[in-house]
């Protein structure tokens, strides 16, 4: 188990730096880059000075010498300077983290608190009326695309009715007189947000659920445990439901990259200051140094979530072992 | 999406046709029909049709399908052009008709004098001869006068006097009639372009980079996974580990990344490129190079089990090359779940690529995606809600209908997923 850990450990790891530096050069290869900026803004900039400029942003260097130099800046813990913003990335990333968070993981529990009952129910009941309900239903949610579904939640809650903000992280400006206040701000920026991110992995969900459900229903001991004359609580709980569960934990840990790229979308069409918006808004602002923390930070928290997933489900199921 | 396509690990999909032992007392005739085995086409398409939504999607993707086909005949009947502007008429609701300025139908007539020089000239004679047209003061311009003065009638009166000069040629001059008095069921967008040939166009696009990608990255995946599958070891290793890091990666920032590159820094690709499908072959090639896991992992499984059958065996022995064995042998036993694959993938692609584009970074405009004619919607929302709701709408309703389609594919060829 250990070396198994480990070695999983390398291996993130390793896609991690292989990501960033392909990153690295990918961003070489968009369009503009800072010294180009300066040319645009300063019309009477001289080509010495460009030359001046490049040699001292490093840009004349190829592009794995400069990976290396901005990957040992990172490693000493100065993640640079935002060009837009004129902050350091530092101040920039927490507090976006943290509403990315509060979104994804309010998305994901709800998304749970809605897919368990459906899922299960239509396992239970294959071929009912509610199960071809649900199976539809689920369908939809898988092929709906979240960045539509949210234009449309703020055509009818914020456009037709007014009484949800159409997009925003809080209201501006206003000073809160008790703690609760403020999160029930908040909670009114969240829910057309959190609604858009969900229908998705709701639909996954509920189709993992139901397959699983269904699967560890099958068994013999299920038949066993039925015969035995224990409740049908007791039978679908105890001896369906844990076993459901184990494959759930994948699919719980690889829908965090859904939610993830979902997250960008999301952010962007409600204009939420979270990470995906940060990795937005920055390429397409040229913002090198912010793009590339900001989309690093977002891939190895959904490995890191991979990884855990991998390890949580060999405590989950002793029947797995790792060599 | 990815992880529907997982569900669906198919290992073989040889299949016994359902034969009941022959009753004495059936007729020659239905003996033999029940002792024929149907083939395997045949029996997938009987099961898919038990699949009610599957069935009924099918039809409307084939509906799709052949509208965003017609196109450009669609364009040459109604006399609606993807690209037109029309100042005028800019967020017109559904169901409106739209009239041209005068300045348009002046600038119209100019274009069509310089296009058509000859017909013109023919026709302003005529139209003078005739007397139908008065001559002007000037008589120096007297040719694009007469055409101006006519433009300036209502329609049905120049349509009158068009049909009484039979004899000159003005098909021109009745196309550009055509363009002035223009009815929109979906309205028009933030520059008075018609919503319905727009999403025709976009139809054409979306789907067609969908199926594209669906069916090279399927190549792709077929490719690797099968390599991985057949020679195991340290080269299944090896794939499949780079296969499992790409499939953890968050697709959309990947995406995002790579379309955000500017191609014209690698000089040797833009020689390749017409600038025109730019877009559209950047889009291509970067959705293509993401998506081929699924499938990789599919083969892969699905080869390894094939690995230990005994034809694999008996190609082996009768000195078949690796090559041989893997697409003589093993491939026609993998097309199945592969379609399944697909299907699910033209679905997930639409939705990645209208993402890209609704981020304005996928297919650019003017030519039209169902995306990016989302670009700009959230500005729009107070103005026309339409310009909104309807590329959406296209959106779901084929990529539900791809995915109760692969849901359906899926039962038909997996004897053992069946639900029902």
């Amino acid at each position: 188990m250990g070396t198994y850990i480990l070695r999983r450990l390398i291996q993130t790891v390793v896609v991690i730096a292989l990501i960033s530096y392909m990153c690295f050069y990918l961003m070489t290869l968009m369009p503009g880059d800072p010294v180009e900026l300066m040319i645009q803004s300063n019309p009477r900039i001289t080509s010495e000075d460009i030359a001046r400029l490049r040699e001292l942003y490093n840009l004349d260097q190829p592009a794995y010498v400069r990976y290396f130099s901005w990957a040992k800046d990172i490693a000493s813990g100065d993640l640079g300077y935002s060009r837009t913003y004129r902050v350091p990335v530092q101040e920039l990333m927490g507090p976006r983290l943290k509403n990315t968070f509060v979104l994804s993981f309010i998305a994901l529990l709800t998304s749970l608190l809605i897919a368990l009952p459906f899922g299960i129910y239509s396992a239970l009941k294959p071929g009912s009326r509610v199960d071809y309900f649900v199976n539809f239903l689920s369908f939809g949610g898988i092929s709906i695309p979240s960045f539509w579904l949210g234009l449309i939640l703020i055509i009818i809650f914020s456009v037709q009715f007014g009484i949800l903000p159409a997009g925003g992280t809080e209201t501006i400006g206003v000073e809160h007189e008790s703690t609760w206040a403020f999160i029930k701000d908040r909670a009114l920026y969240l829910i057309l947000p959190v609604i858009s991110l969900s229908v998705q992995s709701i639909g996954v969900f509920v189709r993992y659920i139901r397959s699983s459900m269904m699967e560890a229903m099958r068994n013999d001991f299920i038949r066993t445990a039925k015969a035995k004359g224990l409740s049908r609580a007791v039978v679908v709980w105890k001896h369906g439901f844990r076993n459901a569960l184990i494959p759930l934990i994948t699919i719980f840990a690889l829908s965090f990259s859904g939610l993830f790229s979902g997250a960008i979308l999301t952010e962007t069409v409600f204009a939420y200051q979270g990470v995906g918006k940060l990795v937005y808004d920055s390429i397409m602002a040229n913002d090198y140094n912010v793009a590339m923390i900001s989309f690093i930070i977002s891939v190895s928290m959904v490995l890191f979530m991979n990884l855990l997933a991998d390890i949580l489900y060999g405590f989950a199921d002793p029947r797995i072992s790792y060599t | 999406m990815d992880l529907q396509t997982q569900e669906s690990l198919t290992h073989n999909n040889q299949k016994e046709p359902n034969m009941s032992s022959p009753h004495s007392s059936l007729n020659e005739a239905e003996r033999k029909a029940l002792e024929s085995a149907l083939p395997m086409w045949k029996i997938v398409f009987f099961q898919f049709k038990e699949h009610k939504m599957a069935f009924y999607s099918a039809f409307v993707i084939l509906f799709f399908l052949i509208v965003a086909l017609s196109a450009e005949l669609i364009t040459k009947v109604t006399g609606l052009d993807p690209n037109r502007q029309n100042v005028g008429a800019r967020y017109l609701a559904p169901m409106t008709r739209a009239e041209a300025t005068d300045d348009i139908k002046e600038s119209a007539v100019e274009f069509y004098i310089n296009q058509h020089s000859d017909e013109a000239k023919k026709l302003a004679a005529e139209l003078r001869a005739q007397k139908i047209i008065v001559a002007s003061e000037d008589p120096a311009n007297d040719n694009q006068d007469a055409l101006f003065t006519l433009m300036t009638k209502p329609t049905t009166e120049i349509k009158a006097t068009l049909a009484q000069l039979k004899d000159v040629d003005s098909t021109h001059y009745s196309a550009i009639l055509k363009t002035f008095s223009t009815f929109h069921i979906f309205g028009t967008d933030e520059v008075g372009r018609d919503v319905l040939i727009r999403l025709i166009y976009g139809a054409r696009v979306s789907i067609g980079v969908a199926i594209m990608v669906a069916v090279f990255s399927a190549f792709i995946g077929l490719l690797i996974g099968g390599i991985a599958g057949f020679y195991g070891g340290k080269i299944d290793m090896l794939l499949m580990r780079a296969t499992d890091a790409l499939l953890s990666l968050p697709t959309i920032p990947i995406l995002i990344v790579f379309s955000a590159v500017d191609l014209s820094k690698l000089p040797m690709i833009k020689q390749m490129m017409n600038p025109s499908y730019e877009s559209i072959i950047k889009m291509f090639v970067i959705m293509c190079l993401f998506s081929w896991m699924t499938v990789a992992r599919l083969v892969r499984g699905s080869i390894l089990s094939l690995r230990e059958r005994e034809f694999v065996l008996a190609a082996k022995t009768l000195g078949a090359t690796d090559a041989t064995i893997i697409i003589r042998h093993m491939f026609p036993n993998v097309i199945a779940p592969m379609l399944v694959a697909i299907t699910l993938g033209i679905g997930s692609s639409i939705i990645y690529e209208s993402a890209l584009s609704f981020l304005g970074l996928g297919i650019m405009p003017p030519t039209p995606s169902w995306g990016n004619m989302l670009n700009n919607a959230q500005e729009v929302i107070y103005k026309n809600v339409w310009l909104t709701v309807l590329p959406g709408l296209m959106i779901f309703i084929t990529t539900v209908s791809f995915n109760f389609v692969g849901d359906g594919l899926q039962d038909a060829v997996d004897p053992k997923s069946i639900r029902r």
